[in-house]
């Protein structure tokens, strides 16, 4: 036979518990809007009497009321995993989207400023010396639109270099925020073994330690891993950046100028073994790989252009007589696209004849206006690079676009399990304070049992 | 685009959000179309159209150079055969003087003293007119880099070279007119042949006969390369017209594949503009009502 005061007990567990779980839901509803905070819920257990079968005594009485067993924090480990990597996904393909953009920038066309005007302007000017070879403002004028034409080169090639600087400057600074990430990480880690060894409600510092997970997997697509002791590793390709409480640096190695990239690549590597990191993914992956592909191929591109663009003239020029009557110079020096400048200052020195000997003939220079036309000429690749500079970004930026939406997808299914709905904690604490009157209501019932019994003795 | 049954008011408001984020990024792309008047801003908004508008664009200023070119053709083709003309009027006083000369017959010297003197100043303008300027340069002296065709005894002082111009493509029109089949070399030339009808006038009338024959000849020359001038002059007209009406149509293409559209673009940005409030208006309904407000 249970104690006479046992339903008061009982009904004490069940003040208790409501009033935590009431605390519960205060807890939910204050963070409602907190970023990276994954609901939490009070895990009701009721108490059972004692299950052991004996002889003599026997415990015949119902349960001995509810406990709050634990605090469970509501979080999909699958869903979590799945949000990563299309953030992870997402930050990469930002990143390739802004910097195709800029590039996009830097080429401006199709309009008339950009470097196909020049160059057709300075076809054109050829063509007038052609038509006026013994005139020499028309030289003048030549010289003046190849020198244009070569100071648009040298500064798209001005224009890839300070990008390419800007974006080493970016990813150190991405890199140090990798470092710091995985120190905090690192602390928290250390915090919530402590707190879950000790028993102590760890979930605040969980929700803090996931946050910085979701901002690692979206910089470098880092892999998350739980361990047993409730600890989480962050891995890098196979690499730990994260290990339990000790974090491991990354440094950023390498060329600080464009110029400098082929000769001396950027890198990134671990700073303990010095050996490469793996960045399976994000936003500093898209980073590195603009520094080490992206920026170096388009700046090759174009010093190709430059190159075609001087050989031709030149040849062309070498072919043809100036003013005096001698064979033409070089025309324009410098063979990349940051170097290429005119050679000639004397407008005399134009080799606009094809004929040996003074003379005011034009054929060269008509010659050399028919060379926009070149198969494989400036002209011809500089169109197909922008034509293919067009297609990659119409790709870059469709591909954003459709992982946006897969990303979009991905943190709301995480939000659907984690996210705290108002309506739903109302509702509970609803619940909840009934449950704490109707438990005061037995107290009360109880005592005025209890208080017969005694009155009546 | 919940992938589960429970909705939190933190996804209604996200996913509300990204509608209509969604929503300003196509008033944003429609209204940059509509304040540049461009349908392409850049090559990705479509590289194939960005391809052909800079080949169009190579054309037409290809095309340019060309009308440039027909110009001073026409300039150059204009001042040889006004120069032509006037030099064959006198060529035609010259034969009459001589003409003249043969039929006085030996008989009255002063006469053909005087018919002489009009002959020599007839070859100095004519000399004159074969070293006709344009832009500075002799139209009968090829590509000489002096400043006559022909000096004052009616030696060639110029050079054989060419004045092409590109009419077209592939198409380069002579526009000058070479010395040798204009006025003849050697004892032919007009100008020697004029000295020796002088000559004759004073000396010998009765060479005067082969005189005339050869001022005949030298005409005729004068004759055909006047038409052949004409010919090349209708050319560059024929092909400047061509030029003209291609640069029409290119710039007609040019704006098909560039330009916007500016009554669909608008009517774009109209039925946009009303997506967009309707979804505000969706927001604004969906968001506010929640339990408690109807808790006691």
């Amino acid at each position: 036979m249970a104690s006479n005061f046992s339903g008061l007990s009982t009904a004490l567990t069940a003040l208790t518990a409501n009033r935590r779980a009431l605390d519960v839901a205060a807890q939910n509803i204050a963070n409602a809007n907190t970023p990276g905070y994954s609901r939490q819920r009070a895990d009701l257990v009721s108490l059972g009497g004692t299950a052991v079968p004996a002889l003599w005594s026997a415990y015949r009485g119902p349960g001995d009321g509810v406990m709050v067993a634990d605090i469970s924090r509501l979080r999909d480990a699958f869903l979590d995993a799945r949000n990563h990597s299309e953030r992870a996904a997402s930050g990469y393909l930002n990143n390739e989207h802004q910097l195709y953009g800029q590039l996009e920038q830097l080429v401006s066309e199709p309009g008339d400023q950009g470097l196909q005007a020049q160059l057709a302007d300075m076809w054109g000017a050829w063509e007038d010396v052609g038509n006026n070879p013994g005139d020499l403002a028309t030289r003048n004028a030549l010289l003046r639109q190849a020198a244009t034409t070569a100071n648009s080169l040298n500064s798209r090639h001005n224009g890839l270099d300070t990008l390419f600087t800007a974006t080493r400057d970016q990813l150190e600074a991405l890199t140090a925020d990798v470092n710091a990430t995985g120190a905090q990480i690192a602390h928290l880690n250390q915090a919530v073994v402590r707190a879950s060894g000790a028993g102590v409600s760890a979930n605040e510092l969980a929700d803090q330690r996931d946050q910085l997970v979701l901002h690692l997997a979206d910089l470098t697509g880092a892999r998350a891993l739980r361990q047993d002791n409730g600890a989480v590793d962050v891995l890098l390709g196979g690499a730990a950046l994260v290990s339990g409480q000790t974090v491991r640096n990354l440094t950023v190695t390498g060329a600080r100028a464009l110029d400098n990239q082929a000769s001396s690549p950027v890198g990134l590597q671990w700073q303990d073994t010095g050996t490469p990191a793996i960045l399976p993914s994000g936003q500093v992956s898209s980073v590195l790989h603009s520094l080490t592909t992206t920026v170096p191929y388009y700046s090759a591109q174009l010093d190709q252009i430059a190159a075609t663009l001087a050989n031709s003239v030149n040849t062309q020029h070498g072919a043809g007589y100036d003013l005096s009557g001698t064979a033409g110079g070089p025309f324009f020096t410098g063979s990349t696209a940051g170097a290429i400048r005119v050679a000639i200052t004397d407008p005399a020195l134009v080799a606009a004849a094809s004929t040996p000997g003074a003379s005011r003939d034009g054929g060269n220079a008509d010659a050399m206006a028919g060379l926009v036309s070149l198969p494989g000429g400036a002209d011809l690749t500089y169109r197909q690079l922008v034509a293919n500079l067009g297609v990659i970004t119409a790709s870059v930026n469709q591909r954003a676009a459709v992982q946006a939406s897969l990303s979009e997808t991905a943190a709301a299914g995480v939000a659907a399990v984690s996210g705290v709905s108002l309506d739903e904690e109302m509702t509970n604490m609803l619940m909840y304070q009934r449950g704490y009157e109707a438990a005061a209501r037995v107290v009360s019932t109880v005592d005025s049992m209890l208080g017969t019994l005694i009155n009546m003795i | 685009m919940l992938t589960s049954m429970r909705v939190t008011e933190r996804s209604l408001a996200d996913a509300t959000m990204r509608g209509l984020q969604a929503n300003l990024n196509r008033l944003g792309a429609l209204q940059e179309q509509l304040s540049s008047g461009r349908m392409i801003s850049r090559p990705s908004d479509s590289p194939t159209g960005t391809i052909v508008a800079m080949q169009i664009r190579g054309d037409l200023r290809q095309l340019q150079q060309y009308s440039r070119n027909t110009d001073d053709g026409k300039g150059w083709l204009n001042t040889v055969d006004s120069a032509l003309t006037a030099s064959m009027e006198l060529v035609h006083r010259a034969r009459e003087q001589a003409l003249t000369g043969r039929s006085t017959g030996s008989s009255d010297q002063t006469a053909r003293e005087a018919l002489a003197g009009e002959v020599d100043r007839l070859r100095e303008s004519l000399i004159g007119l074969a070293n006709t300027k344009y832009l500075d340069r002799p139209v009968f002296g090829g590509t000489t880099t002096g400043s006559t065709a022909f000096d004052q005894n009616g030696n060639y002082a110029g050079d054989t070279g060419q004045v092409l111009r590109s009419a077209g493509a592939g198409i380069k029109v002579r526009v000058d007119s070479p010395a040798a089949s204009t006025y003849g070399t050697g004892p032919t030339q007009l100008f020697a042949v004029l000295a020796q009808v002088s000559t004759d006038l004073r000396t010998n009338p009765a060479a005067l006969g082969n005189d005339l024959d050869l001022i005949d000849t030298a005409s005729k020359l004068l004759q055909s390369q006047l038409s052949d001038v004409g010919a090349r002059y209708n050319q560059l007209v024929q092909l400047g017209q061509a030029g003209t009406e291609r640069t029409d149509q290119l710039r007609a293409s040019l704006s098909d594949v560039e330009d916007v559209d500016l009554p669909k673009a608008i009517m774009e940005l109209q039925l946009q503009q009303v997506a967009y409030q309707v979804a505000l208006g969706a927001a604004a309904r969906v968001i506010q009502p929640s339990l408690q407000d109807f808790l006691r």
